[in-house]
Parts: structure tokens; sequence; C-alpha cells
């Protein structure tokens, strides 16, 4: 069923377009992701084509990565270290710009589709993210300056941690083409991604250089009760710790009532 | 069957959530205990946030302390004028113990002292549980009495003195308001209610009769619990109302079988049984503190830099 409704809208967009350079055309399967009761996490199909600027000629060497990225907030990063033989947080390094999941799908591993530079350039990889000016702390909350060997120990730790949770994840091979002109990429969202806009932007390259590039946004919200019962919890949360409290002495007289009865 | 919780933002498995609801529901039904101490630390093995964790214990506290409230109230054992001291204190207590959260979960420290606090807990009461049980349990064999503790009077000495008819005691308000504080200071940093401390504390320290301990304990732990469950709610955002549901369901589920089946059971058997799951628990708990973590770093959501 989706899958023929995909054939239909990637024809149809095939077809509506002119050929002039190289040029993508996508779409992904959903635009908004809902988060109710029963969301344990979803996946997401992203489908297009790429128009040919001369219609026939066989394309070698091109490459499509797709890169899917989630609302980008302030992380701090904190190290442990053995005091008085407890782990206690020490040094902490704050991020102000972290994207909350960092997807990325490509034809071919990146390292062969272009240069490292390329890729840094364009900040195309989880390793290339730039999540702003970090500011590092210690213990006591005291502003501190790291060396930049150390700081960096601190980003490679949040990535790590990124990808342990499943937030961060590249996938060489996950694009693949069907036919000449047709792709396709599936991406996993998993249940613990951050609410919020997400883009997934997609790159086509030949012969190491981008070519074309095109993103489109994908909305990822708490829908139905999730939604109500988080936003009264953020927009009036003293009415809402009242009502979970009664609810709870509620419970417990019910129980009473039912235990006297018996 | 999962559900996804709208604070703690993560997916759980009903069952499993019911199924430790009701386990601990049953544990707290047999020992007479609230059971937040065993609850909040199973939440945080289970991967829900601390403070999520401790927040949404505290409407799992309220709903079987009103139950062992309203029990104690039919049978008329609950000494309400040192329960409105014990609260007076214990309402100050859960306030500073807000802020101390607060302000620990700011400067990142906030997961440390829970384990520190629950650790230092539940291995002395534990420990002081299991000595007493084992020579009961020995003196019981052997026949013997065991000898009884003098009384020591430097409590007689204090101060704003009132009279607890209930309690049938002339004592100063301090020690009460004080026990009240710490147990509320508690209560909000563990997500318990506390009675494991202040049972001891009414019985050892107060002197009060042991007929009307837990039912008091259970009509200020109910206020306190409340409080501290709002207060949670406000400042941190950190109660599940789904969670606390399910945990409260199981809960009430469980502890109707726990009391069932303590009554097939000899009280000192009881409470050796409990003393080495305190134990347990707290030795698990020690061992996390100091065994090397799988990794040093770990990451979190920051407050929006200023």
């Amino acid at each position: 069923m989706m899958r023929r409704a995909v054939a239909l809208i990637v024809a149809g967009l095939v077809f509506a377009l002119p050929a002039r350079a190289d040029q993508l055309v996508t779409d992904l399967s959903e635009h908004q992701i809902a988060i109710r009761s029963n969301f344990t996490g979803t996946e997401i199909l992203l489908f297009g084509a790429v128009e040919a600027a001369r219609p026939g000629s066989r394309a070698l060497n091109r490459d499509i990565v797709v890169v899917v990225q989630g609302p980008s907030r302030p992380m701090t990063v904190r190290r442990k270290e053995q005091m008085a033989a407890v782990w206690v947080n020490h040094d902490s390094v704050t991020y102000p710009n972290v994207p909350g999941y960092y997807a990325i799908a490509s034809t071919r591993p990146l390292e062969v589709m272009a240069t490292p530079e390329t890729m840094k350039a364009l900040r195309i990889g989880i390793e290339n993210i730039s999540p702003g000016t970090p500011a590092a702390h210690a213990i006591d909350g005291t502003p501190q300056i790291l060396p930049p060997d150390d700081e960096r120990t601190f980003w490679k730790a949040l990535i790590r941690n990124m990808r342990r949770d499943g937030l961060y994840f590249s996938v060489p091979g996950g694009v693949t083409f069907l036919g000449q002109t047709l792709f396709r990429a599936t991406v996993e969202i998993p249940a613990n991604v951050p609410v919020g806009l997400y883009t997934a932007k997609v790159y086509l390259l030949q012969d190491g250089e981008v070519i074309d590039t095109i993103s489109s946004p994908l909305y990822i919200d708490k829908r139905g009760v999730e939604r109500f019962i988080f936003r009264m919890a953020h927009t009036d949360p003293l009415l809402y710790g009242m009502i979970a409290v009664l609810l709870a002495a509620f419970a417990g007289w019910l129980a009473s009532a039912v235990m006297a009865r018996r | 069957m999962q559900i996804y919780l709208p604070i703690a933002e993560l997916p759980v498995s009903i069952l499993t959530i019911l199924a430790m609801g009701a386990a601990v529901g049953f544990l707290s039904g047999m020992f007479g205990i609230g059971g937040g101490f065993l609850m909040t630390p199973l939440l945080i093995f289970l991967g829900i946030p601390p403070a999520v964790a401790v927040g949404t214990q505290t409407t799992q506290v309220v709903a079987s302390s009103v139950t062992g409230a309203l029990a104690h109230f039919t049978r008329g054992s609950i000494d309400f004028k040192m329960g409105g001291v014990l609260l007076a204190g214990g309402i100050a207590g859960s306030l500073s113990g807000i802020y101390l959260f607060k302000l620990l979960t700011a400067i990142g420290q906030i997961d440390l002292a829970i384990s520190v606090v629950y650790v230092a807990f539940l291995s002395v009461i534990g420990a002081m549980m299991m000595i007493e049980s084992v020579q009961a349990i020995r003196a019981a064999r052997g026949g013997r009495v065991t000898p009884k503790r003098k009384h020591h009077s430097w409590i007689h000495g204090l101060p704003f003195k009132a009279r607890f008819r209930r309690s049938k005691l002339y004592i100063s308000v301090i020690p009460p308001v004080l026990v009240g504080y710490f147990v509320g200071t508690l209560s909000a940093i563990m997500g318990v209610g506390g009675g494991f401390i202040m049972i001891p504390a009414m019985i050892y320290l107060l002197r009060m009769p042991t007929n009307v301990v837990i039912g008091t304990s259970f009509f200020q732990i109910v206020f306190v619990a409340a409080l501290t469950g709002v207060l949670h709610s406000v400042e941190n955002q950190a109660v599940d109302i789904v969670l606390g549901f399910l945990l409260v369901i199981g809960g009430v589920i469980g502890a109707q079988y726990g009391v069932r089946a303590a009554e097939k059971m000899p009280a000192e058997q009881l409470r050796a049984l409990l003393a080495a799951i305190l134990l347990l628990i707290g030795m698990r708990l020690g061992y996390d503190l100091v065994s090397t973590p799988p990794d040093v770093y770990s990451v979190i959501e920051a407050e929006p830099l200023p």
C-alpha cells in the first residue's frame, strides 16, 4: 500500500520536473511522528530520485547521503573521578548546541565518498557536528579552562553516550539505489527521541563533490494523553501535583474501603 | 505491553511496573512499611531518571500511608497532637529537602547524594534490625529474656514541654519537631515516607507507646508525602502520573497478600528477612558507588545557559 503510494509520488515528482543540472527530488513517508502512550520507536522512510542533467547518461560515482537531525539544545558532559573510593561527578563541559538526535545513512561509507575535509566543511557526519563553544566547569561550578585534548575527550564521550542510547548512528549502505535514479533509505527513530523539529537533509554527491542538497522538515511531538500530561506538568505544575497527590490519596482510600468491606 | 511514560520520557513494560508495584506492595503489607526505600532503587535500576523515581514515588507513599492511616484511625491508634507536632517539623524538613534536591541537581551530584543516603540508611537500619531480630530469635529459643534498656532522660530537660494525652507523655516539643524535620528532609531526597526511621525514633527516642506509633507515623507521612509530591511537581516537574498510577495499582494489590502472608510468619523471622533485604539493596547500591563505572562520562540535558 505505502510502497505503491511512494512509487506514485516519486513517479509524479520525476515527470513533473524539467531536466536541468542533476537534481534531487525527495520526500518522507511521514512529516509528523506522534508520540502516544503506545510509542516504542518507529522508522521513517525517505525516498527520492536524481533528475539527471543529460537523460540516459550513466551516472558513475554518484552518492547519496541522508542526514536526519533532531532539535539542538545545551548538553552537559560530566566526568566521574574517584574521591575517597566513591565515584563522584567532577569536571563538566557544557555544549550549547547539541542535536538530540543525529542519524546518517549513505550509499557507501563516508570516507570512500569524499575527502574528510569536504565532509568537515559540509558538516556531514557525527564527528563533524559543531556543538558551539564549550564551557568547562570544575566540581564546585567555577568556570575553568581545559586543555583542548582534554576537552576533546568530553566531546568524544558525548558522542559515545549518544551512540549507546541509539540517538546517534550512521548506516553506511543505508541508502539504496533502485535502478538508476530512484533511491530510498529507512531511518530508525528510537523510543527515547527528544521531541521537536527535525530536518531530513539529503546530499547528492558526484565524484566527491556535493552537487545538490534538499531538506525536509519532520515534526516529532507528543500527542493525546501524553501531550496533555506533559504540558500540564510544565504549564500548571501546582495543579498537576495536587491532582497526582489527590488521585493517590483516593486510591489509598479506595483500597481501605475495599478491605473494610471484606 | 509497553507504555510510554510522559514525564520520564521512555517506554516501560506495564507488566514489569505492575509486578514491581505488587512485589514492593507485598513486602510493605508484610512488614507494615511504606516500601518507598525499596521502590526508588528499583525504579533507578530500571532506568527511570532518579529525580523522576523520587518524585513519582511520593504518590505511592501517599496512597499506602492513606490506607494505613485510615486503618489506624478506625482503631483510634493515632496521637493527633503528636502527629501535628511531627508534621510541623516534617513540613519544614520537606521544604528544605526539596531545596537541597534542586541544589544538588544543579551541581550534578543528586544521583550520588541519593545513593549515598540510601546506602547509609539501608545498611545502618538493616544491620540494627538484623542484630536485634537475631538476638530475639536466640532469646526465644534459649528461653532467656532480653534485659530491658534504661531510660535516658536528657530529653526531659528540654523546654517547651507539652502534654500528649494519647501517648501518655509530657515532653518537650523540640525532639518531635526535630525528628519530623529530619524525616521530612529525607523524604524529599529519597522519595520515601520515612516510617523506617520515624518509628524507631518514636519508640526509642520519644518513648511513645508502641500501639500509637505506627498510626501516628502514617498520619503525618500522608501530609508530608503529599506536600513533597506537590513540591516535586512544582520545582522539578518530576512526578510521572502514569508511572505513579501503575505503581499504586500494583502496590494496593500486593499489600493485600502481604498482610495475609505476614499472619503466618513469626515476627522475629519476618524482621530478620526485612533486614536481609535492606542490607542486600544497600550493598548493591554501595557496590555501584565504588566500582568503576562502565563509562566515567555521562551526558545530561543542561539548563539553557543564561
